[in-house]
């Protein structure tokens, strides 16, 4: 009795998936408050909507996703994942993402141009987020309104950096480089020259996000670059911090929803991106997990059109470089970060 | 001095007959599926082109022409030697008792040895990282005593890394050992301490050569797991402190040059070859210079 009674969840289970009604998906994306969000304001909703089970994955980062499509040849097991704009175009380069089309996903066709066209046409853009300058309100005496901040005196000793090897830290460069006088790609010599000078007022270098935010939690570190969807979570946690975008300019970390090549339920995956992009959706993720959108319709609180990329103004402020033309250059900058940057800092 | 002379049996062995090989089959087949196809495809894709189709040698003479590539290959030598000398001479003495101890806390300090393998390789690393980093309890404790004003360069560096390592493989190092000192018979170290040996005479001249087997072995374990580490260097060795494997890791997933990572991961099998050669070419010459 007891063996039937375990049993018989997982037989019932096998003859549902069986009779074929079943409809499932299986999407990969990130553990965390983000899983806690999306399977509240996204997931949930769909599921009502379409009747489609989904299987959240939040195992694995981004890359590692990516990799994973790679070595699988676009057959990782998973049906939409969560990258950035970089992997969409690499990807698509490869023939290992699917292209999307406004005829299978509708709401393709209300993103903003400025930032679909970053992503090509493999990336469902469905979050921006920007390069943030994270500080420790209760140690600063001013607001940082400039990246030069970080080369302030006062911050000897007190500013982490991340490593090479986080994305953050080619578009720090390339953010500092611009208002250094150098540009996005081919002049980046004053951005190296600046961030070996912030290198050498750093207490070292992190590759984890989460790892980095530790240091300005415990108040070793008192500012530092930061995304500002996780800086929010963080002033939404009661931290004394809080962030700026600097008048210098940032530039977005673009999220994107991929399909891979040979997904095993490709229409419930467009269905799901689909829905993603609603705009009421868009409107639940925004105000849910405090990031921007590449939808410029939608109505959110003024408080968060405030700190967020919500509009066609804000998409154009920031600087957007041509990310295709950044993974080439990427080996080379990594050398020379190694040399002059990390070099700098002992 | 009394000198014992152990020789090797003139007698040839009996020659394996042929049924006596199908039991090879099964791990042949295994082998061949999971380790010899992959490691083949992995040579190829190190010839690979990673903007062009073709094959060339490109990400050779790159991997060979660059400096800072190959100071993590000395790195990655360095670490691995360090740390299999640490475990070998730390793992020798358990490996003796345990060898040698009839009591019942053999059995308690057997499980003790053994205890870090139930725990994973990074759990175990953040265990170390608590302890010997800048603000961990070590710095702490020596700060607050008085001792030292500023941290000690404890973590994220090449200290940092062979300590944990050197955690990490020291069971393998123990057990490696143990079945090397076990198969000394007790008898020789009595019967040349009747003889008049003193004990020390008794580990130079008796354990310490016939345990050379174990030693090796334990050195070359040491050496081959340091060198294929990932976890250990990439969390405790910080961002100046990169070693093959956490550079054939950057490699693949954030640069995505497959074919340069398949050189690096191709350089690291040779050197492990490499080791694992030279390693029993010691032990042979050690054999016969104490003829063993």
């Amino acid at each position: 009795m007891r063996y039937t009674a375990l049993c018989a969840p997982a037989i019932a289970s096998m003859v549902w998936a069986a009779n074929g009604n079943a409809e499932t998906l299986i999407v990969n994306s990130y553990g965390g408050p983000y899983e806690t969000i999306i399977r509240e304001r996204i997931i949930e909703p769909f599921e009502s909507k379409f009747g489609i089970k989904v299987i959240y994955d939040a195992v694995g980062s981004a890359s590692q996703d990516y990799a994973k499509i790679k070595a699988t040849n676009g057959r990782p097991g998973f049906d939409v994942v969560v990258m950035t704009a970089s992997q969409s175009l690499e990807g698509c380069k490869e023939g290992l993402l699917d292209e999307l089309s406004p005829k299978e996903v509708p709401n393709l066709a209300h993103l903003s141009s400025v930032i679909a066209g970053v992503a090509g046409p493999c990336g469902a853009v469905h979050e921006v987020q920007y390069l943030s300058l994270l500080y420790r309100t209760d140690k600063l005496a001013e607001r940082p309104n400039s990246w030069n901040a970080l080369l302030d005196d006062g911050l000897k000793g007190k500013i982490i950096l991340p490593t090479f090897q986080n994305v953050m830290a080619a578009y720090l460069l390339e953010i500092y480089s611009v208002a250094h006088g150098g540009d996005l790609l081919e002049n980046v010599d004053p951005g190296f020259a600046a961030v070996a000078k912030l290198a050498e007022q750093s207490i070292g270098f992190e590759q984890s996000s989460s790892v980095m935010e530790t240091y300005i939690k415990g108040g070793d570190v008192w500012a530092m670059p930061f995304w500002n969807g996780r800086a929010q979570l963080l002033v939404d946690g009661g931290l004394p911090v809080d962030y700026v975008l600097p008048k210098e300019g940032s530039i977005p970390l673009v999220a994107t929803l991929n399909v891979p090549k040979h997904a095993a339920n490709r229409d419930a995956a467009l269905k799901f991106v689909n829905f993603f992009l609603e705009k009421t959706s868009q409107e639940a993720w925004v105000t849910g997990y405090k990031v921007g959108s590449g939808r410029i319709d939608i109505e959110v609180p003024a408080d968060i059109r405030a700190k967020q990329i919500t509009t066609e103004a804000d998409l154009k402020a920031l600087l957007l470089p041509d990310l295709a033309a950044v993974a080439t250059r990427l080996s080379a900058w990594g050398e020379r970060w190694e040399r002059d940057v990390v070099a700098a800092a002992r | 001095m009394a000198v014992i002379t152990c020789s090797t049996p003139t007698k040839p062995l009996r020659a394996v007959p042929a049924g006596g090989l199908l039991p090879l089959i099964a791990p042949s087949i295994v082998l061949a599926l999971f380790f010899a196809i992959p490691m083949g495809m992995m040579i190829g894709i190190s010839f690979q082109s990673q903007s062009a189709g073709g094959l060339t040698f490109a990400s050779y003479s790159r991997f060979f022409g660059n400096d800072l590539v190959l100071a993590g290959l000395v790195r990655t030598v360095i670490m691995s030697g360090l740390v299999a000398v640490c475990v070998t001479v730390l793992a020798y003495p358990l490996a003796y008792y345990l060898a040698r101890a009839t009591s019942r806390w053999r059995t308690v300090i057997f499980a003790l040895a053994i205890a870090p393998e139930l725990a994973g390789v990074v759990l175990r690393t953040y265990g170390w990282l608590i302890i010997l980093e800048d603000r961990g309890f070590i710095n702490s404790a020596l700060m607050w005593t008085g001792l030292i004003s500023e941290p000690l360069p404890l973590s994220k560096n090449l200290f940092g890394v062979v300590v944990g390592l050197t955690h990490v493989i020291l069971p393998f190092g123990v057990l490696s050992l143990l079945t090397s000192l076990q198969s000394i018979n007790p008898n020789l170290e009595r019967s040349a301490q009747i003889l008049g040996a003193s004990r020390l005479a008794v580990i130079r001249h008796i354990i310490l050569p016939l345990s050379v087997p174990g030693i090796v072995s334990s050195l070359l374990i040491g050496f081959t797991m340091a060198a294929s580490a990932y976890a250990t260097p990439a969390l405790l060795g910080g961002a100046g402190f990169k070693v093959m494997a956490t550079m054939v890791y950057e490699q693949v997933l954030f640069y995505l040059d497959w074919p340069f990572a398949a050189v690096m991961a191709n350089v690291l099998l040779v050197l492990m070859l490499a080791a694992g050669f030279v390693g029993s070419r010691l032990e042979s010459r050690l054999h016969q210079k104490l003829h063993i």
